[in-house]
């Protein structure tokens, strides 16, 4: 589902945030991505839904060629792919509900199935109840929730999650892992960012370790 | 483009010039100040070409005659007349009729009349030019030749006004251009700080619209509508100023003596000049926008 072949990235001439990686995670698998501060974590999760571009090296996501992909189907790639982040970045002006319509209007989803949508997402998250209160009332677990509703409007295959639990204590963290280990379960596969080594252990699962850029560990490979 | 989609589309553009308040404001003001001066010096010119165009169209030339002048002498300068290029017609009008005609005009004042023993009044022929002929230089050579013909006078012809408006018009069009790019460079740039602004300030939504999928056409949409509408609204109010002015103006002129400038009629711009207008406002400020979305949303 994703493939890196020898990717490396450096920032301005002396930054080599990646060196020589290479990764094969298949379709519905889930993978914990640890390493240390500054491992280039979020770089390798940049380089997926094309923020960034490699320096050298190749990678395909979904069978696409993310690095040779033209900037117009930049949009269909990311419509494969759910983000989401340690700051939820959610809309705090709007409620939680539109938050979600904004996607659905993006991508020209028509109105009716938008609000099924969002009902259905809503309630798989648990907070159907709090469609119409603004995100900034809702606790960090449940800002967290709403942005991984939001990261599935576009049904996505691919979930890639940096630091998703970053800002919770652990108990909420445990409650986001577990949502994402039953959509995980349904078939989505979803590579998780972390340097929290206590939410890896728990979770025997793939984990693969980056350390100042290079894959120093994989238990799945 | 799908009718939900453009009401949605036209529903966040008229949210971003809500939230634009004062800076949408300034775009707005900017665009017009801008538009009303192109204006100004669009209708002066078009004014100014039309008196033109009137008076070549009518342009004379007199040729008054010698009292002393020979029926022979006249009908051979007629006959000369008729040959020549420059001229499209020739109308004669002797001592009586001149005489004729002045009574006519100066009807009610009598008393001009009365230090009038014999008729003062010479002879003339009336020339009407044609177009390609009414240069300074080649009317002057024209009348040079036609003096040294026996039995005339005297040649009359009013080439000097006719030159300074043509080079008042020209001087405009100059004016014009340079004012309206310097202007609507300036108007530009307040237009794509403004837009610029509207693009920080909807930071947050723009990365969540990229992350999921959005097209650049459907992120850079509202912005470039948004400035095209500032442009759109700053030229409709420079127009309407425009008009207002105009309206003034000939009416003033209405009330000063009649002939001056030849403005009493007066013309505005027509249908076609007042949508280039607009279109103009309305092209800076997409203009504006664009640049400031090129700029400032990245892929
Ligand atoms: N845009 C950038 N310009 C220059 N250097 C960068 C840039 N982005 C990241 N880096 C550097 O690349 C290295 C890897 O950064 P990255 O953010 O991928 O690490 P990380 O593993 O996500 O760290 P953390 O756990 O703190 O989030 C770091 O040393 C970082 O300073
Ligand atoms: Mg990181």
């Amino acid at each position: 589902m994703i493939q890196f072949f020898r990717v490396q990235k450096t920032f301005g001439r002396e930054m080599e945030a990646l060196r020589d990686v290479s990764l094969d995670i298949r379709k519905g698998e889930f993978v914990f991505l640890t390493g240390p501060s500054g491992a280039g974590k979020t770089t390798l999760l940049r380089l997926i839904f094309r923020d960034l571009l490699p320096t050298a090296g190749q990678i395909l996501v979904a069978g696409r060629n993310v690095v040779r992909l033209p900037g117009r189907e930049v949009p269909a790639l990311r419509r494969m792919l759910g983000v989401i982040f340690q700051d939820c970045r959610l809309l705090m002006d709007r409620t939680v509900a539109e938050n979600l319509h904004v996607v659905a209007r993006a991508l020209g989803t028509a109105e009716e199935e938008a609000r099924r949508k969002i009902g259905y997402l809503l309630r798989q998250v648990g907070l159907l109840h709090r469609a119409n209160q603004s995100p900034s009332s809702l606790s960090g677990g449940e800002q967290q929730r709403v942005a991984i509703a939001r990261a599935l409007m576009n049904d996505p295959l691919i979930l890639l999650a940096d630091e998703p639990t970053g800002n919770l204590d652990a108990e909420l963290a445990t409650d986001v892992i577990r949502l994402l280990r039953e959509l995980n379960a349904r078939g989505m596969t979803i590579l998780l960012a972390t340097h929290n080594a206590a939410l890896v252990s728990d979770q025997a699962k793939r984990t693969v370790v980056l350390k100042a850029g290079r894959v120093v560990a994989d238990n799945g490979a | 483009m799908r009718l939900p989609r453009l009401g949605a589309l036209l529903g966040d553009t008229l949210v971003n010039l809500r939230r634009g308040g004062w800076g949408g404001l300034a775009a707005v003001g900017a665009i017009g100040v801008c538009s009303l001066i192109l204006g100004c010096l669009w209708l002066l010119t078009v004014n100014l070409q039309a008196i033109l165009s009137d008076w070549r169209a009518q342009f004379e030339v007199v040729v008054f005659l010698r009292d002393d002048i020979t029926a022979e002498q006249r009908e051979r300068l007629r006959r000369w007349l008729h040959a020549e290029a420059a001229v499209a017609d020739v109308q004669y009008t002797s001592k009586e009729e001149a005489l004729a005609l002045f009574k006519r005009e100066v009807r009610g004042q009598a008393s001009l009349l009365e230090g009038l023993g014999e008729n003062p009044l010479p002879a003339s022929f009336q020339l009407r030019i044609r177009e390609g002929h009414q240069t300074g230089t080649a009317l002057r050579a024209f009348a040079t030749a036609l003096e040294r013909l026996e039995g005339v006078e005297e040649v009359l012809y009013g080439r000097e006004w006719v030159d300074q408006v043509g080079r008042l018009v020209s001087v405009l069009q100059v004016a014009g251009w340079a004012v309206g790019t310097i202007l609507g460079g300036a108007a530009i740039f307040i237009v794509a700080n403004t837009i610029r602004l509207a693009v920080y300030a909807r930071a947050e939504e723009i990365e969540v619209l990229r992350l999921v999928g959005a097209t650049r056409g459907y992120i850079r949409a509202p912005f470039i509508l948004e400035g095209f509408f500032q442009g759109l609204l700053g030229g409709g109010v420079a127009l309407l100023l425009l008009f207002a002015g105009y309206r003034f103006v000939v009416w003033r002129l209405g009330l000063a003596p009649p002939g001056l400038l030849g403005l009493g009629g007066g013309r505005f711009l027509e249908p076609l000049q007042v949508a280039g207008l607009l279109l103009t406002g309305a092209v800076l400020g997409g203009a504006g926008s664009l640049l400031s979305v090129r700029r400032f949303l990245k892929a």
